[in-house]
């Protein structure tokens, strides 16, 4: 999933189900086993339908690439579908149509994830197919050469033609210099010409094995059956020898960073980001989870500080919001983004959102601020309940970015022990002129071609 | 993601039903002054949704176009004397969320909350305020007005966008579902709070209203809520019908010239209205032509032989008039024609030549396989009993749906797509950069 925020949008989805985990309400339990060859299974039993989600998590993404390789992980995403010894290209694909399922797949940062949601009786069938493209792609030049151009009009579509998209590209590759981080997850243009089919075949031997993976599966389902199957399916898959991760630590950023992207846009954006730690880069969580609830400070809903002081109350602001990714495998960027109303300037929405820093660092937040984020966390981990989707998601990404699954049932008490106290020492901690960047994002001085129409005899 | 984009919006009124699935038992009855309640019992979450649907959407613009949008965007920013921080604390004090959405046709409510007293008493009061008692403030307003004529201008940064707006103008010429939902530039500006008010007044009532209750609350709980928050809606009238749409005259290609690496084609023209006879034949039809992902004709045409698009596709959009049937998809500028030729061929034959027997066979086992997934949260429940209410078909729908698509042969498949798709009258639209200098 290549978003422009999917740091954002996972801060809102993966809030936590596990505080329910308790002993009077068994169904939340999450039941875990590890085959032999290393493979990772978690269940969860939701009988509200007759339905499941089956989903593999790879410890492999964007995050894993160095440069010139960028993309491969994605590439190789779509790749999966395009056939193995046992499977013609696409057959994946129509064989779950068949059953009636629907599938796809997602690259992340930190992660590379299949998924199939379907009758919960054909579980079986899905994971056959998924444990059949764990060892026996067959990557083919004619499928890459297509698919690689599929890719490229991906990110045409997502990037190139997408203004606050690519500014975005740019604005993560000046922020981070170390980090892998500072790449795209769809790679750039460039590293995809220079993709070789080999490359693929590399990367599929070095990452796509048992030991690298979990299986995720929220539903109607018998935990003891999940295993059984898991067993069955893919306890024969060798695991693989991998070398340890080389760390790739940001270096320390030691003072502001600006940029200007010139687009073809209409409207000006801005882009700020503190760089700060996450939960799997350091032991102590309390600065973490208070970071967490900071960002709903200021963008948990539409009463939250920046709604209310920079879209409403001193109107600098069309529309704005902040967002942290706690659940990055490295450490990441705090982030804000904004269009300025019209006749505003970014300087002027620059301006206001240090100003509502600086407030967050001077003066403690009022109690009736904290206690609504943590009612809104608490109502949010009951909503995600009605989405097996999303509660496997959780269970996935958190296990594969290494901060373990079991994390998840900490997440609502974790939030409800922060205090006001602690939100002042964090801003004042980590929300710092040094270790800020800022970008802007400036409509393209030369004059736009009006839009004009005009009809003409058929192509054909 | 290797998502490809199969937009089924508007289809969700296709339901199916198969053995397994339990299907939800829709309670109805009308309200004091008029309005239609739907409501199902669920179990098993302590979350109640509610969805209020009124006819009230674009095509009600009259010469104010942007004014349904507006004013469904304004009804939470100040009521009954609160001020919008007020309206979003009392929600969000109490996790609860709430959202409204405008298309052509209708304008949405969109409300979730926890079952439990405190949090439910609390959000459904607000709610109830928001409903009833809207303020249309005038700092709000203008505010609204402004954020609507930037996101107006945001448009012209995307022509995926400017494709869709195109071919709509094109293939409604002078009917009202030609206009963008939230206006232009030009009509935004002329709009004042005084038709906010009017607008609110003349279509914001019980008559026009069908309100969709999900959740774990029971029966008597529900008829309670919904008495305390339709109390103060006045009964009203009932919208009147959209005018018809006219049949279009002949085919076209419009080109919009725009300074992008994609060319975005569309390519469409009215169809189907909700409830159509030629529902099912269309809509498993187009499940094998352009409707199902990878599964698809258009997506193997297009992308898996010749590696053109990320998102290729087709969908019909059934509407309160005839809604659009469109293809699309988007190419790098310098391969247009080449995707254009192949994207018309396959439609060509499509309804020249039908599908095959194993075709439909595969898209019958899909339809009706996946039927379970369509109702598998308290979210999509709400949204299929939304979609079933809002398009006037009978309550037993899902009862039927399973017989109704199995029914479908091939036979109907050809005959419908060639009475329905008249491929020389439909309109292509494209916008990209085929002039200059492509790389």
């Amino acid at each position: 999933m290549i978003k422009l925020f999917n740091t954002v949008f996972i801060l809102h989805v993966f809030y936590s189900l596990s505080a329910f985990a308790t002993a009077e309400n068994m169904p939340n339990m999450v039941h875990e086993k590890t085959l032999k060859n290393g493979l990772k299974v978690l269940v969860k039993e939701d009988r509200r339908a007759p339905v499941m989600v089956s989903q593999v998590w790879y410890k492999v993404g964007a995050s894993y690439e160095h440069d010139g390789i960028t993309g491969l992980s994605h590439v190789l995403e779509h790749m999966m579908f395009q056939g193995t010894d046992n499977l013609a290209p696409g057959e994946f694909s129509k064989i779950i149509a068949a059953n009636g399922g629907r599938e796809n797949a997602f690259t992340g940062a930190d992660y590379t994830a299949y998924f199939q949601t379907m009758e919960a009786s054909r579980l079986a069938v899905s994971m056959k197919l998924e444990a059949e493209r764990m060892q026996r792609l067959n990557l083919q030049e004619k499928e890459f050469v297509k698919e690689l151009q599929v890719v490229m009009e991906e990110r045409r579509m997502r990037t190139e033609d997408k203004p606050q998209s690519q500014a975005y590209e740019y604005f993560k590759a000046i922020a981070y210099t170390s980090s892998p981080y500072r790449n795209p997850i769809i790679g750039w243009m460039q590293d995809l010409e220079d993709m070789k089919l080999q490359d693929l075949a590399a990367w599929y031997q070095q990452w796509y094995a048992p030991n690298n993976a979990t299986l995720v599966v929220v539903g109607d389902v018998d935990a003891a059956e999940v295993f059984a199957l898991a067993e069955q399916h893919f306890a024969a898959i060798p695991r693989v020898d991998f070398k340890p991760l080389k760390q790739r630590v940001e270096v320390p950023q030691l003072g502001l960073r600006r940029g200007i992207v010139r687009q073809t846009a209409k409207v000006p954006y801005l882009l700020m980001g503190y760089k700060v730690p996450v939960l799997n880069s350091q032991e102590d969580s309390d600065d973490i989870y208070a970071l967490e609830v900071l960002s709903g400070i200021l963008s948990g809903g539409q009463s939250a500080r920046l709604a209310a002081n920079l879209v409403r109350g001193s109107q600098v602001a069309s529309s704005v919001s902040a967002g942290y990714d706690m659940n990055a495998r490295l450490p990441t960027l705090f982030l804000f983004d904004g269009v300025p109303v019209e006749g505003g300037s970014v300087e002027h929405l620059e301006t206001a959102l240090l100003e509502q820093v600086a407030l967050l660092q001077q003066k403690p937040v009022a109690q009736a601020e904290l206690k609504r984020i943590k009612a809104q966390v608490i109502a949010a981990s009951v909503y995600e309940k009605d989405s097996n989707f999303y509660q496997a998601m959780q269970l996935g990404l958190l296990e594969t970015v290494g901060v373990g699954w079991q994390k998840s049932a900490e997440y609502v008490a974790k939030v409800q022990a922060v205090s006001v106290e602690q939100l002042q020492a964090v801003a004042k901690k980590y929300l710092i002129e040094d270790h800020l960047t800022v970008v802007y994002m400036l409509p393209n001085d030369k004059p736009q071609k009006t839009v004009e129409s005009q009809e003409y005899a058929d192509a054909q | 993601m290797r998502s490809n984009h199969s937009l089924l919006t508007g289809l969700v009124l296709l339901l199916l039903s198969s053995a397994a699935v339990a299907l939800p038992s829709i309670q109805h009855w009308r309200s004091a002054k008029g309005a239609e309640v739907y409501f199902v019992a669920t179990e098993g979450l302590p979350i109640v949704d509610a969805r209020l649907v009124f006819t009230a959407g674009s095509a009600y613009d009259a010469k104010q176009n942007g004014v349904a949008a507006l004013t469904s965007a304004l009804l939470d920013q100040g009521a009954a004397g609160q001020t919008t921080q007020q309206i979003a604390e009392r929600l969000e004090n109490v996790g609860a969320q709430l959202s409204t959405a405008s298309s052509r046709d209708l304008t949405t409510l969109s409300f979730r909350s926890l079952s439990d007293e405190k949090a439910l008493a609390s959000s459904w009061a607000v709610l109830q305020q928001v409903l009833s008692q809207p303020d249309f403030p005038l700092t709000d307003f203008q505010r609204e007005k402004e954020r609507t004529l930037l996101s107006i201008k945001r448009r012209e940064e995307s022509p995926g966008v400017l494709a869709q707006l195109a071919l709509y103008r094109e293939i409604y010429g002078g009917h009202p579902y030609a206009k963008p939902v939230r206006g232009t530039s030009e009509s935004v500006a002329m709009i004042e709070r005084g038709d906010l008010r009017r607008f609110y007044q003349r279509y914001y009532v019980a008559n026009n209203l069908k309100l969709i209750l999900v959740g774990g609350i029971s029966r008597q709980q529900a008829e309670q809520m919904v008495a305390e928050l339709l109390a103060d809606l006045p009964a009203g009238e009932k919208a009147m019908p959209i005018a018809e749409v006219a049949e279009l005259a002949e085919g076209k290609n419009i080109h919009v010239e725009y300074p992008s690496q994609q060319t975005h084609l569309m390519y469409g023209l009215p169809v189907l209205k909700h409830n159509d006879a030629d529902n099912y034949a269309l809509y498993v039809g187009n499940h094998i032509l352009g409707g199902s992902g990878f599964s698809s004709r258009i997506v193997k045409e297009i992308r898996e032989e010749r590696g053109l698009a990320y998102s290729a596709y087709s969908y019909f959009h059934p509407m309160l008039q005839k809604g659009p049937f469109l293809l699309g998809l988007q190419t790098r500028n310098e391969k247009l024609t080449e995707a254009a030729v192949a994207a018309k061929k396959t439609l060509l034959e499509f309804v020249e030549q039908g599908v095959s027997e194993e075709e439909l066979v595969a898209a019958k086992k899909n339809i009706s396989g996946g039927f379970a997934l369509r109702l598998d949260s308290n979210k999509k429940l709400l949204a299929s009993v939304a979609s079933i209410v809002a398009s006037g078909v009978e309550l037993d729908y899902l009862d039927r749906y399973l017989d109704n698509i199995d029914a479908v042969s091939v036979a109907n498949i050809q005959d419908a797509f060639r009475r329905r798709l008249v491929v020389d009258k439909m309109v292509m639209v494209t916008v990209g950069q085929i002039k200059g200098d492509t790389k």
